[in-house]
């Protein structure tokens, strides 16, 4: 005869009621590592998709995710011509924030350097790479922006023609890639107020020049058209993606370390720049909130299992009296606390499927919490039924005999 | 017959130093298979602890028990499992029935059967409730049976492993005076159709003619029952 179950079966109502109470802190754990996890991955992705050997940056700098970077543009050509290197992409990064249907639309806008690099390697599940050098956008799912619709950026009109999935950054930020020229475009977009005020002010610098007081026909210069081309021939770019030859990678790198402007990273060193930068301080605060979570978590089951216990304890005494064995009534208890973990978990997986989707930040559940959650789980209830356990074996079975 | 259970100068003691209260002192005790004997005296004589010390619940310090002409308990020490031998061969009814709350009155009974050892357990249980006129209500939990119903349930629960020695505590304290002789022939019917010894305390002396043998205890000490007054 199983007690556990005959025990649960009398107090189904409140058993269940606590098991499910329980499901809801698991399900909150679980979603505190689905969160961290899903910012992993998510900051991860841009780089993992971008498929390139070696990232050249600014020198010094822990570009283009971690830190602002700007690149000579000739760097492009330069990394080319290594002996070794297959290709040499543009890259540029910026987040832009615009109203898009009443809304506000964050966007982290990446620069691809088309034709060699069209968008092929990326996460593309409706739709197709970049077919022309502008105003067309590969988006991500997440914008809620569908193929064929048209977004207005810097003046222009910007055609989706792809959507990836999951493809954000670790701030939660979707992802859009246009070409590296659109992306300069919209970058260094002005408005005509702003170009008006630049003009003002250089009006003004050249007055307090002695050349500028000398010959006042200067000024004339600066409202000719052609003298009001942006100040810099072409913006810089945030990295020059590297595709090497296998074996030559390291050499490439060598020889690119060598140059003063650059800093030189690999896949892997990209990413590790973002998890130890960007992503550090969330994840220790999700790991410290985590902790904090489940130690709540064990603490409530244990009080759960050890008032379940004391509620019983008459009955218990009256078991020990007749000679039920101790492994029996410690397995009663245990058993209870293994079944309200089990109960618990299978709430939490349920609210996980039911809402972990709607939630803002993608919650991410790797195979390792679905592997480690329900382990995790049963060992929680196993030591919080510790105490439960050790008030069975203290209980004094004449207590039974006494009125 | 054997003698079912006896005990050998039994000394118990409560508290220390000049707190120290004497419950048994130097109680020497037998019963017999098949015999119901009553352990009469007032509250504190000592009673529910040469109970507890004959159940192997709570041992005397000095003295010896022996179960079956087994020597079980030598000062204080199990010589045996006692936990065992309470599932086995004992059987306990008292003053409240008891009863586990979360089993029914059928599943008490089968429990008791399953810990004894003993076969067909759900049957058996049955069969325990008809004898004792409660299986209509077997499938009830204790809270829904009358304090009579609970206490037949509970002698079922004491009978169902077949005990050589049955300990009643006050078994009747919370019955009236017809329920009550009606428990206290039972015990009696118990004792001589199935060969075990009963003891059982009480202050109730209406039904005393029940019984095979009569103690009464006083300040620790054991002795025949010399009737009231004496």
């Amino acid at each position: 005869m199983n007690l556990a179950i005959r025990d649960v079966r009398r107090r189904l109502a409140r058993f269940v009621g606590t098991a499910f109470g329980l499901g809801l802190l698991l399900s909150v754990v679980v979603a505190m590592q689905g969160i961290y996890a899903g910012m992993v991955d998510d900051a991860t992705i841009l780089t993992r998709a971008m498929h390139a050997d070696l990232w050249v940056v600014q020198r010094d700098t822990h570009g283009p995710f971690a830190d602002g970077s700007r690149l000579d543009p000739s760097i492009e050509a330069r990394a080319a011509s290594v002996p070794g290197v297959k290709r040499a992409r543009p890259y540029t990064y910026q987040v832009i924030q615009r109203e898009y249907r009443g809304d506000t639309m964050r966007i982290a806008l990446v620069g691809l350097g088309w034709p060699d690099d069209a968008g092929g390697s990326l996460p593309i599940v409706r739709g197709r790479g970049l077919a022309q050098a502008h105003g067309e956008m590969i988006a991500d799912a997440s914008l809620g922006l569908a193929i064929g619709e048209s977004l207005v950026l810097a003046g222009e009109p910007y055609r989706v023609v792809g959507l990836t999935k999951n493809a954000l950054t670790s701030g939660g930020d979707s992802v859009a890639f246009v070409s590296v020229g659109d992306a300069e475009l919209v970058a260094f977009d002005q408005p005509a107020e702003a170009t008006q005020l630049e003009r003002s002010r250089t009006v003004d610098r050249l007055r307090r020049t002695d050349l500028g007081r000398t010959q006042p026909s200067l000024e004339d210069l600066l409202a000719d058209p052609k003298w009001r081309a942006p100040a810099l021939a072409s913006p810089p770019l945030a990295a020059v993606l590297v595709d090497a030859d296998a074996h030559r990678v390291a050499g490439v790198r060598e020889t690119m370390r060598s140059w003063g402007d650059v800093t030189v990273y690999s896949q892997d060193e990209e990413e590790t720049l973002l998890l130890g930068g960007v992503v550090q301080r969330a994840r220790m605060q999700i790991g410290l909130f985590t902790v904090i979570l489940t130690l709540t978590a064990a603490v409530i089951v244990m009080m759960v299992i050890y008032n379940l216990t004391l509620e019983k304890s008459h009955d218990l005494a009256v078991l020990k009296l007749l000679g039920a064995p101790r492994s029996r009534l410690l397995g009663l208890v245990l058993q209870q606390s293994w079944l309200l973990g089990v109960i618990g978990y299978a709430v939490a997986y349920a609210i996980g499927e039911l809402f972990y989707p709607m939630f803002p930040r993608r919650v991410l559940i790797t195979s390792t919490i679905s592997l480690v959650a329900p382990i995790a789980t049963f060992a929680m209830v196993t030591l919080a039924s510790l105490l439960g356990l050790s008030h069975v074996l203290r209980i004094d079975p004449a207590r039974a005999l006494e009125g | 017959m054997t003698d079912a259970v006896r005990a050998v100068r039994l000394r118990k003691t409560y508290g220390v130093a000049s707190s120290a209260v004497v419950a048994l002192d130097d109680v020497s005790f037998s019963l017999r298979r098949g015999s119901v004997a009553a352990l009469l005296g007032p509250s504190g004589s000592g009673k529910s602890t040469l109970i507890k010390a004959l159940g192997f619940v709570s041992p005397a310090e000095k003295g010896q028990v022996f179960f079956d002409d087994r020597l079980v308990v030598d000062d204080g020490v199990a010589q045996t499992d006692l936990s065992r031998l309470r599932r086995q061969h004992l059987g306990f009814v008292f003053q409240k029935a008891n009863l586990t709350s979360f089993l029914n009155a059928r599943e008490n009974v089968e429990l008791a059967c399953e810990l004894g050892g003993k076969e067909q357990g759900r049957r058996r249980a049955r069969d325990l409730l008809s004898y004792l006129e409660v299986v209509n209500r077997e499938d009830s939990y204790p809270e829904m049976l009358s304090g009579g119903e609970q206490q037949r349930v509970a002698i079922a629960r004491a009978l169902a492993n077949e005990p050589t020695l049955i300990l009643a505590d006050e078994p009747t304290a919370a019955l009236d005076s017809v329920r009550s002789r009606s428990v206290m022939e039972l015990f009696r019917k118990v004792a001589h159709d199935r060969g075990a010894a009963v003891l059982v305390v009480t202050h109730d002396h209406r039904a005393l003619d029940v019984f095979d043998v009569l103690y009464e205890m006083e300040d620790g000490r054991l002795r025949p029952y010399r009737g009231q007054g004496a």
